[in-house]
Protein backbone atom coordinates (compact mmCIF):
# COMPACT_ATOMS: atom_id res chain seq x y z
CA UNK A 1 0.00 0.00 0.00
CA UNK A 2 2.04 3.13 -1.31
CA UNK A 3 2.35 6.07 1.41
CA UNK A 4 2.18 9.22 1.63
CA UNK A 5 2.98 12.37 3.70
CA UNK A 6 0.36 15.29 3.20
CA UNK A 7 1.87 18.58 4.41
CA UNK A 8 -0.82 21.08 4.78
CA UNK A 9 -2.09 23.46 7.10
CA UNK A 10 -5.69 24.33 6.09
CA UNK A 11 -7.71 21.76 7.63
CA UNK A 12 -10.45 21.33 5.38
CA UNK A 13 -8.08 20.65 2.43
CA UNK A 14 -6.06 18.00 4.81
CA UNK A 15 -8.95 16.26 5.82
CA UNK A 16 -10.72 16.01 1.96
CA UNK A 17 -7.54 15.13 0.51
CA UNK A 18 -6.89 12.38 3.27
CA UNK A 19 -10.84 11.33 2.69
CA UNK A 20 -10.27 10.84 -0.72
CA UNK A 21 -6.75 8.96 -0.88
CA UNK A 22 -7.74 6.15 2.23
CA UNK A 23 -10.81 5.59 0.35
CA UNK A 24 -8.37 4.82 -3.01
CA UNK A 25 -6.19 2.59 -0.75
CA UNK A 26 -2.60 4.81 0.33
CA UNK A 27 -1.97 5.34 4.03
CA UNK A 28 -1.81 9.06 4.61
CA UNK A 29 -0.23 10.60 6.84
CA UNK A 30 -0.35 14.31 8.10
CA UNK A 31 1.62 16.81 9.35
CA UNK A 32 0.50 20.86 9.20
CA UNK A 33 3.75 22.90 9.57
CA UNK A 34 6.52 23.64 7.93
CA UNK A 35 8.79 22.67 10.85
CA UNK A 36 7.49 19.38 12.02
CA UNK A 37 7.77 18.57 8.17
CA UNK A 38 11.51 18.94 8.28
CA UNK A 39 11.60 17.28 11.17
CA UNK A 40 9.87 14.04 9.22
CA UNK A 41 11.89 14.61 6.10
CA UNK A 42 15.27 16.12 6.61
CA UNK A 43 15.88 15.70 10.71
CA UNK A 44 19.24 16.71 11.66
CA UNK A 45 22.14 14.73 10.81
CA UNK A 46 23.03 13.91 14.20
CA UNK A 47 19.73 12.10 14.92
CA UNK A 48 18.30 9.09 13.44
CA UNK A 49 17.98 9.98 9.76
CA UNK A 50 14.49 10.35 8.10
CA UNK A 51 14.44 6.62 6.75
CA UNK A 52 13.92 5.95 10.45
CA UNK A 53 10.30 6.58 10.51
CA UNK A 54 8.09 4.85 7.93
CA UNK A 55 9.03 4.66 4.37
CA UNK A 56 7.34 7.38 2.52
CA UNK A 57 6.54 6.80 -0.98
CA UNK A 58 5.57 10.84 -2.03
CA UNK A 59 4.93 13.70 -0.21
CA UNK A 60 1.95 16.15 -1.03
CA UNK A 61 3.49 19.68 -0.15
CA UNK A 62 1.67 22.67 0.34
CA UNK A 63 4.21 25.96 -0.15
CA UNK A 64 2.48 28.61 2.50
CA UNK A 65 2.92 26.98 5.79
CA UNK A 66 3.85 27.94 9.09
CA UNK A 67 7.10 28.06 10.50
CA UNK A 68 8.82 27.19 7.21
CA UNK A 69 7.69 26.78 3.74
CA UNK A 70 7.59 24.44 0.75
CA UNK A 71 10.20 25.52 -1.22
CA UNK A 72 12.33 25.71 1.51
CA UNK A 73 11.53 22.16 3.12
CA UNK A 74 11.99 20.38 -0.57
CA UNK A 75 14.98 22.36 -0.63
CA UNK A 76 16.41 20.77 2.68
CA UNK A 77 14.57 17.29 1.58
CA UNK A 78 17.27 16.96 -1.24
CA UNK A 79 20.22 18.23 1.07
CA UNK A 80 19.64 15.76 3.35
CA UNK A 81 19.76 13.11 0.78
CA UNK A 82 16.04 12.56 0.20
CA UNK A 83 14.51 12.06 -2.57
CA UNK A 84 11.18 11.10 -2.03
CA UNK A 85 9.07 12.30 -4.67
CA UNK A 86 7.24 15.98 -3.94
CA UNK A 87 3.94 16.84 -5.63
CA UNK A 88 3.95 20.75 -4.17
CA UNK A 89 0.18 22.41 -4.49
CA UNK A 90 -0.15 25.99 -3.73
CA UNK A 91 -2.94 29.14 -4.08
CA UNK A 92 0.31 30.37 -6.44
CA UNK A 93 0.07 29.22 -10.16
CA UNK A 94 1.62 32.05 -11.87
CA UNK A 95 4.58 30.14 -14.25
CA UNK A 96 7.34 31.47 -12.16
CA UNK A 97 5.60 29.71 -9.15
CA UNK A 98 5.46 26.30 -11.05
CA UNK A 99 9.44 27.10 -11.98
CA UNK A 100 10.34 27.65 -8.80
CA UNK A 101 8.68 24.99 -7.55
CA UNK A 102 10.20 22.76 -9.88
CA UNK A 103 13.80 24.60 -9.54
CA UNK A 104 13.92 24.05 -5.40
CA UNK A 105 13.41 20.18 -6.51
CA UNK A 106 10.30 19.22 -6.72
CA UNK A 107 8.61 16.87 -8.64
CA UNK A 108 5.64 18.09 -10.28
CA UNK A 109 3.09 21.08 -9.01
CA UNK A 110 -0.30 21.71 -9.14
CA UNK A 111 -2.04 24.89 -8.36
CA UNK A 112 -4.83 25.42 -5.83
CA UNK A 113 -7.57 25.05 -6.96
CA UNK A 114 -6.98 21.67 -9.08
CA UNK A 115 -9.40 18.98 -9.89
CA UNK A 116 -9.62 15.67 -7.72
CA UNK A 117 -9.59 13.09 -10.45
CA UNK A 118 -6.19 15.71 -11.79
CA UNK A 119 -4.45 15.61 -7.98
CA UNK A 120 -5.48 11.40 -7.54
CA UNK A 121 -3.85 10.84 -11.65
CA UNK A 122 -0.93 13.09 -10.66
CA UNK A 123 0.32 10.83 -7.64
CA UNK A 124 -0.39 8.26 -9.31
CA UNK A 125 1.62 9.19 -12.15
CA UNK A 126 4.25 10.35 -9.82
CA UNK A 127 4.24 6.87 -8.29
CA UNK A 128 4.41 5.23 -11.59
CA UNK A 129 7.11 7.33 -12.97
CA UNK A 130 9.77 6.88 -9.82
CA UNK A 131 9.06 3.37 -10.95
CA UNK A 132 9.37 3.89 -14.78
CA UNK A 133 12.74 5.50 -13.96
CA UNK A 134 14.05 2.76 -11.32
CA UNK A 135 13.19 0.01 -13.76
CA UNK A 136 16.24 -1.01 -16.44
CA UNK A 137 15.34 0.04 -19.31
CA UNK A 138 16.35 -2.88 -21.14
CA UNK A 139 19.94 -4.97 -20.33
CA UNK A 140 21.81 -4.04 -17.33
CA UNK A 141 20.45 -2.15 -14.59
CA UNK A 142 23.73 -0.39 -13.91
CA UNK A 143 23.95 2.30 -17.58
CA UNK A 144 27.15 3.16 -18.21
CA UNK A 145 27.60 7.27 -18.99
CA UNK A 146 31.18 8.18 -19.33
CA UNK A 147 32.83 7.44 -16.11
CA UNK A 148 29.90 6.97 -14.18
CA UNK A 149 27.48 3.82 -13.92
CA UNK A 150 23.90 5.46 -13.62
CA UNK A 151 22.02 2.99 -10.75
CA UNK A 152 18.65 3.88 -11.91
CA UNK A 153 16.91 1.10 -9.42
CA UNK A 154 18.30 2.85 -6.61
CA UNK A 155 18.06 6.87 -8.20
CA UNK A 156 21.80 6.88 -7.90
CA UNK A 157 24.98 7.59 -10.14
CA UNK A 158 28.11 5.84 -9.25
CA UNK A 159 31.71 7.39 -9.90
CA UNK A 160 34.37 5.17 -8.64
CA UNK A 161 33.54 4.99 -4.94
CA UNK A 162 31.17 8.09 -5.00
CA UNK A 163 27.72 7.74 -4.90
CA UNK A 164 25.86 10.55 -6.27
CA UNK A 165 21.90 10.44 -5.34
CA UNK A 166 19.43 11.66 -8.30
CA UNK A 167 16.15 13.27 -8.00
CA UNK A 168 13.24 11.48 -9.82
CA UNK A 169 13.81 14.43 -12.76
CA UNK A 170 17.10 13.96 -13.00
CA UNK A 171 16.61 9.91 -13.44
CA UNK A 172 14.49 10.83 -15.52
CA UNK A 173 16.01 12.96 -17.81
CA UNK A 174 18.93 10.92 -17.60
CA UNK A 175 17.01 7.69 -18.95
CA UNK A 176 15.12 9.45 -21.33
CA UNK A 177 18.69 10.67 -22.90
CA UNK A 178 20.01 6.93 -22.74
CA UNK A 179 16.91 5.48 -24.08
CA UNK A 180 17.38 7.71 -27.47
CA UNK A 181 21.33 7.61 -27.10
CA UNK A 182 22.84 9.54 -30.47
CA UNK A 183 19.79 10.85 -30.90
CA UNK A 184 18.54 14.90 -30.13
CA UNK A 185 15.94 15.38 -27.77
CA UNK A 186 14.43 18.58 -28.27
CA UNK A 187 14.16 20.70 -24.71
CA UNK A 188 10.06 20.95 -25.45
CA UNK A 189 9.54 16.87 -25.11
CA UNK A 190 12.07 16.92 -22.32
CA UNK A 191 9.41 19.59 -20.28
CA UNK A 192 6.78 17.72 -21.71
CA UNK A 193 7.97 14.08 -20.92
CA UNK A 194 9.71 14.96 -17.68
CA UNK A 195 8.93 18.17 -16.42
CA UNK A 196 5.29 17.43 -17.17
CA UNK A 197 5.00 21.38 -18.42
CA UNK A 198 3.41 23.19 -21.30
CA UNK A 199 7.05 22.58 -23.81
CA UNK A 200 6.67 25.88 -24.68
CA UNK A 201 7.27 27.58 -20.47
CA UNK A 202 10.78 29.70 -20.49
CA UNK A 203 12.61 28.23 -18.29
CA UNK A 204 16.32 27.16 -17.41
CA UNK A 205 15.66 24.41 -15.19
CA UNK A 206 16.37 21.57 -18.42
CA UNK A 207 19.65 23.60 -18.70
CA UNK A 208 20.38 23.51 -15.21
CA UNK A 209 19.80 19.95 -14.51
CA UNK A 210 21.67 19.33 -17.33
CA UNK A 211 24.53 21.51 -15.88
CA UNK A 212 24.76 19.10 -12.55
CA UNK A 213 24.63 15.77 -14.80
CA UNK A 214 27.69 17.29 -16.79
CA UNK A 215 29.75 17.80 -13.15
CA UNK A 216 29.14 14.55 -12.80
CA UNK A 217 29.69 12.54 -15.79
CA UNK A 218 32.25 14.66 -17.55
CA UNK A 219 35.99 15.06 -17.72
CA UNK A 220 35.76 18.49 -18.34
CA UNK A 221 32.06 20.39 -17.44
CA UNK A 222 32.57 23.51 -19.84
CA UNK A 223 33.38 21.50 -22.64
CA UNK A 224 31.25 18.58 -22.82
CA UNK A 225 31.74 15.64 -24.73
CA UNK A 226 29.05 13.07 -23.51
CA UNK A 227 26.11 15.78 -22.76
CA UNK A 228 25.81 17.80 -25.55
CA UNK A 229 24.02 20.65 -26.55
CA UNK A 230 22.58 20.98 -29.47
CA UNK A 231 21.80 24.90 -29.78
CA UNK A 232 18.15 25.72 -30.42
CA UNK A 233 16.99 22.42 -30.24
CA UNK A 234 17.85 20.50 -27.46
CA UNK A 235 20.40 18.02 -26.02
CA UNK A 236 22.01 14.76 -27.04
CA UNK A 237 23.83 11.20 -25.61
CA UNK A 238 27.03 11.02 -27.47
CA UNK A 239 26.81 7.37 -28.24
CA UNK A 240 30.43 7.06 -26.85
CA UNK A 241 33.40 9.28 -26.00
CA UNK A 242 34.81 10.38 -28.95
CA UNK A 243 38.56 8.51 -29.64
CA UNK A 244 40.39 12.17 -28.62
CA UNK A 245 38.43 12.20 -25.25
CA UNK B 1 20.47 29.96 -9.86
CA UNK B 2 17.66 31.15 -11.53
CA UNK B 3 15.61 30.21 -8.48
CA UNK B 4 17.14 33.14 -6.76
CA UNK B 5 17.13 35.34 -9.77
CA UNK B 6 13.31 34.79 -9.54
CA UNK B 7 12.71 35.56 -5.82
CA UNK B 8 15.08 38.35 -6.54
CA UNK B 9 12.88 39.99 -8.95
CA UNK B 10 9.95 39.98 -6.48
CA UNK B 11 11.64 41.33 -3.22
CA UNK B 12 11.44 45.07 -2.79
CA UNK B 13 13.69 47.37 -4.40
CA UNK B 14 15.98 47.96 -1.81
CA UNK B 15 19.17 48.49 -3.78
CA UNK B 16 17.87 52.05 -5.14
CA UNK B 17 18.09 52.76 -1.81
CA UNK B 18 21.18 51.83 -1.31
CA UNK B 19 22.23 54.47 -4.61
CA UNK B 20 20.70 56.84 -2.41
CA UNK B 21 22.11 56.59 0.60
CA UNK B 22 25.82 56.05 -1.17
CA UNK B 23 24.54 59.59 -2.98
CA UNK B 24 24.66 61.11 -0.15
CA UNK B 25 28.03 59.76 1.17
CA UNK B 26 29.08 61.02 -1.89
CA UNK B 27 27.44 64.66 -1.74
CA UNK B 28 28.67 64.79 2.13
CA UNK B 29 32.21 64.13 0.90
CA UNK B 30 32.05 66.71 -1.81
CA UNK B 31 30.53 69.33 0.48
CA UNK B 32 33.85 69.15 3.01
CA UNK B 33 36.23 68.93 0.10
CA UNK B 34 34.57 72.13 -1.09
CA UNK B 35 34.88 73.16 2.88
CA UNK B 36 38.88 72.52 1.98
CA UNK B 37 38.91 74.41 -0.96
CA UNK B 38 36.95 76.98 -0.96
CA UNK B 39 36.95 78.60 2.48
CA UNK B 40 39.30 81.75 3.18
CA UNK B 41 42.52 81.05 4.55
CA UNK B 42 41.21 83.09 7.73
CA UNK B 43 37.92 84.22 8.33
CA UNK B 44 37.97 88.21 7.46
CA UNK B 45 40.96 87.21 5.38
CA UNK B 46 41.81 90.39 2.68
CA UNK B 47 43.28 88.57 0.31
CA UNK B 48 39.57 86.80 0.41
CA UNK B 49 37.79 88.94 -2.46
CA UNK B 50 33.72 90.04 -1.99
CA UNK B 51 32.60 87.69 -5.10
CA UNK B 52 34.79 84.66 -3.13
CA UNK B 53 33.03 85.05 -0.65
CA UNK B 54 29.26 85.17 -2.27
CA UNK B 55 30.59 82.72 -4.36
CA UNK B 56 31.71 80.28 -1.13
CA UNK B 57 28.02 81.31 0.71
CA UNK B 58 26.03 80.34 -2.22
CA UNK B 59 27.96 77.17 -3.03
CA UNK B 60 27.84 76.02 0.72
CA UNK B 61 24.28 76.75 0.49
CA UNK B 62 23.99 74.83 -2.54
CA UNK B 63 25.60 71.56 -1.12
CA UNK B 64 23.39 71.68 1.74
CA UNK B 65 19.97 72.07 -0.14
CA UNK B 66 21.38 69.15 -2.17
CA UNK B 67 22.36 67.04 0.71
CA UNK B 68 18.63 67.66 1.83
CA UNK B 69 17.33 67.15 -1.31
CA UNK B 70 18.48 63.96 -1.88
CA UNK B 71 17.83 62.63 2.05
CA UNK B 72 13.99 63.85 1.20
CA UNK B 73 14.30 61.24 -1.63
CA UNK B 74 15.62 58.70 0.16
CA UNK B 75 13.07 58.91 2.98
CA UNK B 76 10.60 58.91 0.25
CA UNK B 77 11.95 56.31 -1.84
CA UNK B 78 12.05 53.89 1.49
CA UNK B 79 8.49 54.39 2.33
CA UNK B 80 7.15 53.73 -1.26
CA UNK B 81 9.94 50.45 -1.34
CA UNK B 82 7.92 49.80 2.53
CA UNK B 83 4.51 50.58 0.79
CA UNK B 84 5.14 47.90 -1.64
CA UNK B 85 6.45 45.37 -0.31
CA UNK B 86 3.46 45.47 2.24
CA UNK B 87 1.30 45.41 -0.97
CA UNK B 88 2.96 42.42 -2.28
CA UNK B 89 2.33 40.95 0.89
CA UNK B 90 -1.32 41.43 0.48
CA UNK B 91 -1.51 40.24 -2.74
CA UNK B 92 -0.46 37.21 -1.62
CA UNK B 93 -2.22 37.39 1.45
CA UNK B 94 -5.35 38.21 -0.36
CA UNK B 95 -4.77 35.30 -2.98
CA UNK B 96 -4.28 32.58 0.11
CA UNK B 97 -7.68 34.02 1.55
CA UNK B 98 -9.30 33.45 -1.76
CA UNK B 99 -7.48 30.91 -3.36
CA UNK B 100 -8.27 27.81 0.04
CA UNK B 101 -11.70 28.00 0.51
CA UNK B 102 -12.01 27.61 -3.28
CA UNK B 103 -9.90 24.81 -3.25
CA UNK B 104 -11.48 23.60 -0.20
CA UNK B 105 -14.71 24.56 -1.83
CA UNK B 106 -14.08 22.24 -5.14
CA UNK B 107 -12.42 19.61 -3.14
CA UNK B 108 -15.44 19.09 -1.48
CA UNK B 109 -18.18 19.25 -4.36
CA UNK B 110 -15.16 16.63 -6.25
CA UNK B 111 -15.42 14.67 -3.24
CA UNK B 112 -19.79 14.79 -3.79
CA UNK B 113 -19.40 13.95 -7.52
CA UNK B 114 -16.94 11.31 -7.69
CA UNK B 115 -17.23 9.22 -4.42
CA UNK B 116 -20.86 7.33 -3.09
CA UNK B 117 -20.94 8.69 0.24
CA UNK B 118 -22.76 7.69 3.33
CA UNK B 119 -25.54 10.40 4.59
CA UNK B 120 -23.53 11.64 7.69
CA UNK B 121 -20.53 11.90 5.42
CA UNK B 122 -22.39 14.11 3.32
CA UNK B 123 -23.69 15.76 6.06
CA UNK B 124 -20.32 16.51 7.51
CA UNK B 125 -18.99 18.03 4.01
CA UNK B 126 -21.76 20.39 3.93
CA UNK B 127 -20.90 21.76 7.55
CA UNK B 128 -17.18 21.87 5.81
CA UNK B 129 -18.41 23.93 2.26
CA UNK B 130 -20.75 26.03 4.37
CA UNK B 131 -17.32 27.26 6.58
CA UNK B 132 -15.44 28.04 3.46
CA UNK B 133 -18.14 29.94 2.45
CA UNK B 134 -17.90 31.64 5.28
CA UNK B 135 -14.98 32.73 5.30
CA UNK B 136 -14.56 33.92 1.70
CA UNK B 137 -17.37 36.07 2.31
CA UNK B 138 -15.59 37.18 5.50
CA UNK B 139 -12.56 38.35 3.32
CA UNK B 140 -14.55 39.72 0.13
CA UNK B 141 -16.46 42.24 3.39
CA UNK B 142 -12.84 42.83 4.30
CA UNK B 143 -11.67 43.86 1.08
CA UNK B 144 -14.96 45.89 0.10
CA UNK B 145 -14.98 47.67 4.13
CA UNK B 146 -11.43 48.74 3.35
CA UNK B 147 -12.45 50.79 0.30
CA UNK B 148 -15.80 51.56 1.64
CA UNK B 149 -14.94 53.17 5.15
CA UNK B 150 -12.25 55.90 4.71
CA UNK B 151 -11.22 58.44 7.48
CA UNK B 152 -13.74 60.66 6.49
CA UNK B 153 -16.41 61.89 8.99
CA UNK B 154 -19.46 59.48 9.47
CA UNK B 155 -22.02 61.09 6.71
CA UNK B 156 -25.13 60.33 9.01
CA UNK B 157 -24.22 59.66 12.68
CA UNK B 158 -27.18 58.69 14.35
CA UNK B 159 -28.07 57.35 18.16
CA UNK B 160 -27.26 53.93 18.62
CA UNK B 161 -26.75 51.40 21.38
CA UNK B 162 -22.96 50.61 21.91
CA UNK B 163 -23.56 47.70 24.70
CA UNK B 164 -26.58 45.95 22.45
CA UNK B 165 -24.11 46.17 19.63
CA UNK B 166 -21.28 44.51 21.49
CA UNK B 167 -23.42 41.84 22.50
CA UNK B 168 -24.53 41.04 18.96
CA UNK B 169 -21.06 41.05 18.37
CA UNK B 170 -20.46 38.60 20.96
CA UNK B 171 -23.25 36.43 19.65
CA UNK B 172 -22.35 36.69 15.92
CA UNK B 173 -18.39 35.35 16.68
CA UNK B 174 -19.71 33.07 18.86
CA UNK B 175 -22.27 31.33 16.47
CA UNK B 176 -19.31 32.01 13.87
CA UNK B 177 -16.98 30.13 15.08
CA UNK B 178 -18.68 27.38 17.32
CA UNK B 179 -17.90 28.51 20.45
CA UNK B 180 -19.10 27.84 24.19
CA UNK B 181 -20.88 30.94 25.38
CA UNK B 182 -18.18 31.31 27.96
CA UNK B 183 -15.46 31.87 25.75
CA UNK B 184 -16.23 35.47 24.77
CA UNK B 185 -17.51 37.59 28.16
CA UNK B 186 -19.24 40.18 28.17
CA UNK B 187 -18.81 42.79 30.87
CA UNK B 188 -21.17 46.70 30.81
CA UNK B 189 -24.23 47.93 31.29
CA UNK B 190 -27.49 47.34 29.50
CA UNK B 191 -27.51 50.25 27.44
CA UNK B 192 -24.97 52.82 26.50
CA UNK B 193 -25.84 55.43 23.71
CA UNK B 194 -23.44 56.89 21.70
CA UNK B 195 -24.02 58.33 17.64
CA UNK B 196 -22.72 57.20 15.00
CA UNK B 197 -22.70 54.77 11.96
CA UNK B 198 -23.99 51.40 13.52
CA UNK B 199 -23.04 48.88 10.84
CA UNK B 200 -19.54 50.62 10.71
CA UNK B 201 -19.83 50.11 14.73
CA UNK B 202 -20.62 46.23 13.96
CA UNK B 203 -18.00 45.92 11.72
CA UNK B 204 -14.88 47.24 13.88
CA UNK B 205 -16.13 45.29 16.83
CA UNK B 206 -16.59 42.07 14.72
CA UNK B 207 -12.99 42.70 13.58
CA UNK B 208 -11.50 43.35 16.75
CA UNK B 209 -13.29 39.89 18.23
CA UNK B 210 -12.45 38.29 14.82
CA UNK B 211 -8.98 39.03 15.37
CA UNK B 212 -9.12 38.28 19.53
CA UNK B 213 -10.45 34.76 18.64
CA UNK B 214 -7.66 34.46 15.79
CA UNK B 215 -5.16 34.92 17.71
CA UNK B 216 -5.87 33.73 20.83
CA UNK B 217 -4.43 29.67 21.30
CA UNK B 218 -5.35 27.11 23.53
CA UNK B 219 -6.59 29.85 25.90
CA UNK B 220 -9.45 30.93 24.10
CA UNK B 221 -10.98 33.45 26.91
CA UNK B 222 -11.83 36.85 25.03
CA UNK B 223 -13.15 39.84 27.34
CA UNK B 224 -15.00 42.55 25.78
CA UNK B 225 -15.90 45.80 27.76
CA UNK B 226 -18.26 48.81 27.50
CA UNK B 227 -18.20 51.98 29.32
CA UNK B 228 -18.81 55.37 29.38
CA UNK B 229 -17.18 57.91 31.52
CA UNK B 230 -17.76 61.72 32.47
CA UNK B 231 -16.15 63.23 29.79
CA UNK B 232 -18.76 62.79 27.45
CA UNK B 233 -16.90 59.36 26.01
CA UNK B 234 -18.08 56.04 25.35
CA UNK B 235 -14.99 52.91 25.59
CA UNK B 236 -15.24 49.53 23.86
CA UNK B 237 -12.19 47.20 25.09
CA UNK B 238 -11.36 43.82 23.91
CA UNK B 239 -9.19 41.61 25.59
CA UNK B 240 -7.74 38.58 24.92
CA UNK B 241 -5.27 36.05 26.47
CA UNK B 242 -3.80 34.69 22.88
CA UNK B 243 -0.29 35.14 21.50
CA UNK B 244 -0.09 39.03 21.63
CA UNK B 245 2.76 41.00 20.16
CA UNK B 246 6.19 42.11 20.90
CA UNK B 247 6.47 46.07 21.34
CA UNK B 248 8.40 46.61 18.37
CA UNK B 249 4.92 45.40 16.18
CA UNK B 250 2.36 48.06 17.93
CA UNK B 251 2.82 51.30 15.96
CA UNK B 252 2.66 49.59 12.98
CA UNK B 253 -0.82 47.20 13.02
CA UNK B 254 -3.45 49.23 12.21
CA UNK B 255 -1.43 50.20 8.68
CA UNK B 256 -3.19 49.19 5.68
CA UNK B 257 -2.05 45.14 4.41
CA UNK B 258 0.60 45.22 7.61
CA UNK B 259 0.75 41.63 9.24
CA UNK B 260 3.51 40.23 11.35
CA UNK B 261 5.83 37.78 9.53
CA UNK B 262 6.59 36.64 6.31
CA UNK B 263 3.20 35.96 4.25
CA UNK B 264 4.62 32.43 2.51
CA UNK B 265 5.18 30.86 6.54
CA UNK B 266 1.62 32.32 7.73
CA UNK B 267 -0.13 30.47 9.99
CA UNK B 268 -3.34 32.56 10.77
CA UNK B 269 -5.29 33.08 7.92
CA UNK B 270 -5.88 37.19 6.98
CA UNK B 271 -5.21 40.01 4.81
CA UNK B 272 -3.71 42.78 6.76
CA UNK B 273 -6.91 44.91 6.60
CA UNK B 274 -8.88 43.96 9.69
CA UNK B 275 -6.91 46.82 11.98
CA UNK B 276 -6.84 48.91 9.06
CA UNK B 277 -10.41 48.70 8.82
CA UNK B 278 -11.20 49.20 12.51
CA UNK B 279 -8.85 52.38 13.02
CA UNK B 280 -10.54 54.19 9.22
CA UNK B 281 -13.83 53.23 11.44
CA UNK B 282 -12.80 54.97 14.58
CA UNK B 283 -11.46 57.96 13.13
CA UNK B 284 -14.65 58.68 11.31
CA UNK B 285 -16.00 58.57 14.08
CA UNK B 286 -13.47 61.37 15.67
CA UNK B 287 -12.35 58.60 18.10
CA UNK B 288 -9.35 56.82 18.88
CA UNK B 289 -8.01 53.37 19.09
CA UNK B 290 -5.58 51.84 21.14
CA UNK B 291 -3.21 48.64 21.31
CA UNK B 292 -1.80 47.18 23.85
CA UNK B 293 0.29 44.39 24.53
CA UNK B 294 2.39 43.34 27.19
CA UNK B 295 4.76 40.86 24.67
CA UNK B 296 4.66 37.75 23.09
CA UNK B 297 1.90 35.38 24.20
CA UNK B 298 0.83 37.63 26.89
CA UNK B 299 -2.15 38.63 25.19
CA UNK B 300 -3.72 42.00 23.21
CA UNK B 301 -6.31 44.77 24.18
CA UNK B 302 -7.62 46.85 22.01
CA UNK B 303 -9.59 49.85 23.63
CA UNK B 304 -11.69 51.83 21.21
CA UNK B 305 -13.18 55.20 22.41
CA UNK B 306 -15.69 57.44 20.77
CA UNK B 307 -16.80 60.80 21.74
CA UNK B 308 -20.76 61.72 21.27
CA UNK B 309 -21.34 59.66 24.40
CA UNK B 310 -26.12 60.43 24.51
CA UNK B 311 -27.77 60.45 27.68
CA UNK B 312 -29.93 57.83 28.70
CA UNK B 313 -33.33 59.31 27.27
CA UNK B 314 -32.28 61.65 24.46
CA UNK B 315 -34.64 64.03 22.95
CA UNK B 316 -35.99 62.41 19.73
CA UNK B 317 -34.26 59.29 20.13
CA UNK B 318 -37.46 57.13 19.51
CA UNK B 319 -37.72 58.77 15.81
CA UNK B 320 -33.79 58.94 14.71
CA UNK B 321 -33.31 55.32 15.43
CA UNK B 322 -36.16 53.85 13.60
CA UNK B 323 -35.04 56.41 11.33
Amino acid sequence: MPRLLLVEDEEHLAAGIRFNFELDGYEVETIGDGLRAVERLAPAPEGPGWEAGPRIDLVILDVMLPGLDGFQIVERMRQAGNYTPVLMLTAKGLPEDVVQGLEAGADDYLPKPFDLPVLLARVRGLIRRRDWARAPSEGPALVRVGDAEVDFPNFALRKGDEIVPLTLLEAMLLKLLVERRGQVVTKAEILEKVWNLNPHTETRAVDNFVMRLRRHVEKDSRKPLLLQTVRGVGYRLADEPPPSA
Amino acid sequence: MPASQLSRSRRPKWHYVAVGVGLIAVAVALTVAWQILAAPASVGSRAFGPARVVAYFFGSLLFLLLIAGLVLIVILLLREVRLNERQSNFVSAVTHELKTPVASLKLYLDTLEYRELAPDRRAEFYRTMRQDIERLNTTINNVLSAAMYTDRPVAAPRPLDLARLARRAVDLTLNRFQLPREAIRYEGPDTLRVSGDPQALETAVLNLLDNAVKYSRDRLLVEIEVWGDADGQAHLRVRDHGIGMSRTHLPFIFTRFYRIGAEVRRSRAGTGLGLFIVRSIVKGHRGTITADSPGPDRGSTFTISLPGLLGPEAEGDGAAAHA
